[in-house]
C-alpha cells in the first residue's frame, strides 16, 4: 500500500468536519494494510518517521532542502511559508510540476526517512531530503514532510487515529485506549490489535514513553480562567525519564536514548524503591538550592565515565513532575492531580518533586515569570487542571510561557558566506560587544534579515574587510546590529567569556555607531541577574 | 532603433493615470476620464464624466451605479479589438477572462504601447471571454496570485469537482453550499451546477446579474432565486457571509470556490470543509507566462504580492517594479 494512498486519504480527511467520516475514511484504509504497514502508517500518522530513533529535522534543514531542490531564494521561501503556515504545505505547494512523480510506499517511505537519517551531516541531510523532495508527487512529499514536522493538521487527533485502528481491526475505541494508556505509543498497539493481541498488552518499565510537550505562549493571552490552571518553574536542565524496578534503574532523554551511565547518583537515588516506577521530569545541575547553569550540566553529558571528581563538582538531581507507570498500572489516563499525589507518595527523597501551585490570577503570571527566573529556571510551565498526560503532545493542556530574554546592540566582527541562494551572499554574522577600547564576541547569528538587507550588508561589510579565512572575513567594527535572545551562558569559546542562547537579529542599527552599542559590562550584569 | 516617445504612467492611491491623454484606469476618486476594466466595485466605482468600457461592463456598472438625472454622465462601450481614436492616442479593448465584459486596455501613442491588464486569467474561463495576449512596451499587471504557491484548476477540472462534491453531498441527503462574490464566481458555479443537471438556488445579489450572463450566452436551467429555506434536494450558491446562518438551519456541506482555495488555511478563514483552487485570477505561472508572452521592457505591478512579484520577475531578467505596494488582504479577499 502507497504513500501516495496515505496522503490522499490525510487530504479527504482534512475535507471534512465530521468526526465520523474522519474515522470511517482512515479506518477504510488501515483495513488495506498489512500488519508492517499498519504499524508503518499510524507510526507515520503520530509524528515518527523511524521506527527507534528521533529523525529531528528542523523547519531550516526542511526550507533548505526545498531551496536545493526547487531554487527559489530563502525570502520567497519565507513568505511562502508565511502565506501557508505550514512547512509540509509549503514544500508541495513549491514542488508544483516540478518532481518526477514517482510513487513511493509505505516501506519506501521509511527508507527515505532511514537515509537521511544515515548522513551525519546537516549538509548531507539536506542533500538527502532535496533529493527526495524531486522524486515523489508534490502532494505525497506535503506528507512526508508533514510527518517529520509531526503535526498533520488535517483535524486528525490521536484519539481519531485510534478509533480508526480499532475499526480496521474489530475492536471497540474503548480497548485500543485502554491499551494504548498503558504503552504510550499507539503504533505498537496497532501491531498488537491486528494480531487480535489486545489483552495481552501490558503496561511495562524500561520502555521510554513518549514525552508530552508544552505549547509554547508569549505572554498569557490564550488563558482567561486562572482557576483551570497549575503553576510550574520550567527548567533549564535535560528532560528526561527514570524507569525503576526490582532494583535496576533506567533514565532517557528527549530523544528516548538510554543516558543511565551518566547520572550514577540519580540511578542510585530509585535503585531501592519498594514498587515499579516509571516518573517524567529533568536532570537539573543543582546546588544549594538552586539549579545551576544548564553549560554544567552539559559538561557531564559530554563525559564516557563519571569521575568522583565531577560527581562531588557537578551534582545532579532529578526534579520529577510527573508519574507515568506505577506497579504494573500505566497512568498517564489519570487526571494530573492523582497522578501528582502518587508521584509524591513514591518519590524517593533524593530526588524532588518540582513544586506546583494553583495560578492565582492571569496578571500574576508575569509575577510567577520572573519568580521563577530570578529562581534560575527558564520560565513558566502551565498545567490545566483534570488534564491527562498525553505522550507525545503537544495539546492546550500544557503552556509554556517564554519571554525574549533581553535585546543588546551588538558589532559584526566577522561575517562568513552562506549556503544555497545565499552563497554569493555574507549572510552569517559574529558579533561582539563593547569591553573598553576593544570588541569581544558574544555570538552568532544567521537569521533575521531579508535578501534584501543581506545583500546591502555584504556590499558594506565587503568593504570593511581586513582579514580573509577561507569562508570567514574578520570586518572592522561598524556595523551594528539589535539581538534578541533567550539567555546567557558561559562559554570558554569566546574571549568575552559569554555566549548568547538562540540569538536572533531584529534590525540592522544604521543609526547607531559601535562606540554607542552594550557593554561586557551590561553582559556580565545580565548573566549575573540571570542566575539570581 | 528609432526613439520612440514613451507614453507616461503615474500611480497613486487614486488610480492609474496616463497624463498626455488625460485618462485614469479604474480611478478610486472622481475624475473626467475613466476606464473601467470590469464591473467589479472595486474597479468600476463611483461616477466619472466619461467611462469607456466593454458593453458588458457597462450595463453591469449601471446595475450597480444607476443612471441619476442630475448627474451627466457619458458612457462610451468600446467592443474588443475595435481601435478608438482619443486624444491624439488610441485606445483597444482586449479580453480579460475575470468575468463577463473584463478587458484590458490597449494604449498606443506613435507606435508605444502601455497595456493595463485589469483583473485577468491566462487559463479559459468557465463564464467570459478568453484573454488575448497584448504585445507591449509596457505592462501593467495585477499580481493578485503572484507567488508560486498558488496553482490553480483549469476549468474542466473546477467542473468536474463543483459536480462531484454536489452530487455526493446531495446523496448524503445534506444540501451542498457554495460559497462565491456575487458577480462572476456566483454566475460561474450556478452555470456548471444547473447545466449539469443539479437544481440550483442562488442569492439574491447574485440572481439579479444572470439576465446579462444568459445574453452573454450562459444557460441557468431552473436556477431559483433562493428564498430563506434549506431545500434538501437543491444546491446553494449564497455570498459567504450566510454560511452560518444556513449552518443552523440544517446539515450543509459548504464548498470554497476561489484562489484562495489553494492553502488549506482557507478552510480555517472560509470555514468551508471542501476548498476547490479555481480562480478567476491567473495563478502564479500564468501570471509568469503572460509577462513574457507581452514582450514588454517594463512591468509595473499594481495589485497583490506587488513588491516580491516584482523582485521574482527582476530575478529573471525582466524590469519589473512594484507600482503600488501590497494591498491590505481583506480588500481582495472578496473578489478572487
Amino acid at each position: 500500500m502507497s504513500f501516495d494512498q496515505l496522503a490522499q486519504t490525510c487530504e479527504r480527511v482534512a475535507a471534512t468536519s465530521s468526526r465520523n467520516r474522519k474515522v470511517a475514511l482512515l479506518g477504510a484504509y488501515f483495513g488495506e494494510l498489512d500488519e508492517a504497514n499498519l504499524v508503518r502508517a499510524v507510526r507515520f500518522l503520530t509524528g515518527q518517521p523511524l521506527p527507534g530513533d528521533k529523525l529531528s529535522l528542523g523547519h531550516a534543514a526542511l526550507r533548505g532542502a526545498l531551496i536545493e531542490a526547487t531554487g527559489w531564494d530563502l525570502e520567497t521561501v519565507r513568505l511562502c511559508y508565511r502565506e501557508v503556515g505550514d512547512t509540509g504545505e509549503t514544500v508541495g505547494l513549491l514542488l508544483h510540476a516540478a518532481t518526477k512523480n514517482l510513487p513511493l510506499t509505505l516501506e519506501q517511505a521509511e527508507q527515505e526517512y532511514l537515509r537521511i537519517f544515515a548522513a551525519r551531516r546537516t549538509a548531507d541531510r539536506v542533500a538527502r531530503l532535496a533529493e527526495a523532495y524531486l522524486r515523489y508527487r508534490p502532494l505525497t512529499v506535503k506528507y512526508f514532510v508533514k510527518v517529520i514536522t509531526g503535526n498533520l493538521r488535517i483535524g486528525l487527533q490521536e484519539r481519531l487515529v485510534e478509533e480508526a485502528v480499532a475499526a480496521a481491526t474489530g475492536h471497540t475505541a474503548e480497548q485500543l485506549r485502554t491499551a494504548n494508556h498503558k504503552v504510550g505509543r499507539l503504533c505498537d498497539v496497532a501491531r498488537a490489535a491486528y494480531r487480535q493481541e489486545l489483552d495481552a498488552v501490558k503496561a511495562r518499565i524500561f520502555h521510554p514513553m513518549e514525552f508530552m510537550l508544552a505549547k509554547p505562549i508569549e505572554q498569557a493571552p490564550e488563558i482567561d480562567d486562572a482557576s483551570d490552571w497549575l503553576v510550574e518553574d520550567k527548567y533549564d536542565g535535560i528532560r528526561s525519564q527514570v524507569h525503576a524496578g526490582g532494583g535496576q534503574v533506567k533514565i532517557f532523554s528527549r530523544g528516548l536514548e538510554e543516558v543511565t551511565a551518566a547520572f550514577p547518583e540519580v540511578s542510585a537515588a530509585f535503585a531501592l524503591l519498594p514498587v515499579d516506577i516509571a516518573i517524567d521530569g529533568e536532570l537539573l545541575a543543582f546546588r544549594d538550592g538552586r539549579a545551576l547553569n544548564f553549560t554544567v550540566l552539559q559538561q557531564r553529558l559530554q563525559r564516557k565515565t563519571i569521575s568522583a571528581e565531577m560527581l562531588a563538582g557537578i551534582p545532579v538531581i532529578f526534579m520529577a513532575y510527573d508519574l507515568l507507570h506505577l506497579d504494573g498500572e500505566a497512568t498517564p489516563g489519570l487526571p494530573i492531580e492523582d497522578r501528582r499525589a502518587l508521584l509524591a507518595r513514591y518519590l524517593p527523597e533524593a530526588a524532588m518533586l518540582s513544586p506546583q501551585k494553583p495560578l492565582e490570577s492571569v496578571a500574576a503570571i508575569d509575577q510567577e515569570f520572573d519568580a521563577a527566573r530570578a529562581r534560575g529556571n527558564e520560565g513558566l510551565l502551565l498545567k490545566k487542571r483534570g488534564s491527562l498526560y498525553e505522550p507525545g503532545k503537544r495539546g492546550n493542556t500544557w503552556l509554556k510561557v517564554k519571554r525574549v530574554f533581553a535585546t543588546l546592540d551588538v558589532v559584526i566582527t566577522a561575517a562568513e558566506q552562506g549556503h544555497g541562494r545565499r552563497a554569493t551572499m555574507l549572510s552569517d554574522y559574529t558579533f561582539g560587544v563593547r569591553d573598553g577600547d576593544r570588541f569581544v564576541n558574544v555570538g552568532k547569528a544567521y537569521s533575521g534579515l531579508t535578501d534584501d538587507e543581506i545583500r546591502q550588508l555584504t556590499r558594506v561589510l565587503r568593504g570593511l574587510t581586513q582579514e580573509k579565512y577561507g569562508r570567514v572575513m574578520l570586518v572592522k567594527p561598524e556595523v551594528v546590529l539589535e539581538v534578541a535572545f533567550d539567555g546567557i551562558q558561559q562559554s570558554p569559546r569566546h574571549k568575552s567569556g559569554f555566549a548568547l542562547r538562540f540569538p536572533r537579529i531584529l534590525r540592522w542599527r544604521q543609526d547607531k555607531l559601535a562606540a554607542e552599542i552594550d557593554t561586557l559590562e551590561a553582559v556580565r550584569a545580565l548573566y549575573t541577574a540571570s542566575l539570581k | 532603433m528609432p526613439q520612440v516617445k514613451a507614453l507616461s504612467v503615474q500611480f497613486s492611491p487614486q488610480g492609474i493615470w496616463i497624463p498626455e491623454i488625460d485618462l485614469w484606469l479604474d480611478p478610486r476618486h472622481p475624475v473626467a476620464n475613466a476606464w473601467f476594466s470590469h464591473a467589479h466595485s472595486d474597479h468600476a466605482t463611483g461616477r466619472p464624466a466619461e467611462v469607456w468600457a466593454t458593453p458588458r461592463t457597462l450595463e453591469l456598472y449601471r446595475l450597480r451605479w444607476p443612471e441619476m438625472p442630475d448627474t451627466a454622465q457619458t458612457l462610451h462601450p468600446m467592443d474588443f479589438g475595435v481601435v478608438t481614436a482619443f486624444r491624439g492616442a488610441t485606445i483597444t479593448a482586449w479580453p480579460a477572462g475575470h468575468i463577463v465584459g473584463a478587458a484590458q486596455i490597449c494604449v498606443e501613442k506613435d507606435g508605444y504601447r502601455v497595456v493595463y491588464t485589469g483583473d485577468l486569467k491566462l487559463k479559459p474561463p468557465i463564464c467570459g471571454q478568453i484573454t488575448t495576449v497584448v504585445t507591449c512596451d509596457r505592462l501593467i499587471v495585477e499580481s493578485t496570485f503572484g507567488l508560486p504557491i498558488y496553482h490553480f484548476l483549469d476549468q474542466a477540472e473546477a467542473r468536474r469537482r463543483i459536480l462531484q462534491f454536489a452530487q455526493e453531498t446531495l446523496a448524503d441527503g445534506a444540501t451542498p453550499v457554495f460559497l462565491g462574490y456575487p458577480l462572476g464566481r456566483g454566475q460561474e458555479i450556478a452555470h456548471v451546477l444547473s447545466t449539469g443537471g443539479i437544481p440550483t438556488s442562488v442569492h439574491g445579489a447574485m440572481h439579479k446579474f444572470l439576465p446579462i450572463y444568459e445574453a452573454e450566452g450562459y444557460a441557468f436551467p431552473g436556477v431559483e432565486a433562493y428564498h430563506s429555506k434549506v431545500d434538501r434536494h437543491r444546491a446553494l450558491v449564497v455570498v459567504p457571509g450566510m454560511r452560518d446562518y444556513l449552518e443552523a438551519k440544517g446539515d450543509v456541506r459548504v464548498a470554497y470556490v476561489s484562489g484562495w482555495a489553494a492553502l488549506a488555511n482557507a478552510r480555517t478563514r472560509s470555514n468551508a470543509q471542501e476548498l476547490i483552487p479555481y480562480s478567476d485570477h491567473a495563478d502564479f505561472s500564468e501570471l509568469l507566462d503572460l509577462v513574457a508572452a507581452t514582450g514588454a521592457g517594463q512591468i509595473d505591478i499594481v495589485h497583490g504580492y506587488a513588491e516580491p512579484f516584482a523582485r521574482i520577475l527582476r530575478d529573471r531578467g525582466f524590469n519589473a517594479q512594484a507600482a503600488v505596494s501590497q494591498m491590505a488582504r481583506q480588500e481582495e479577499e472578496g473578489s478572487a
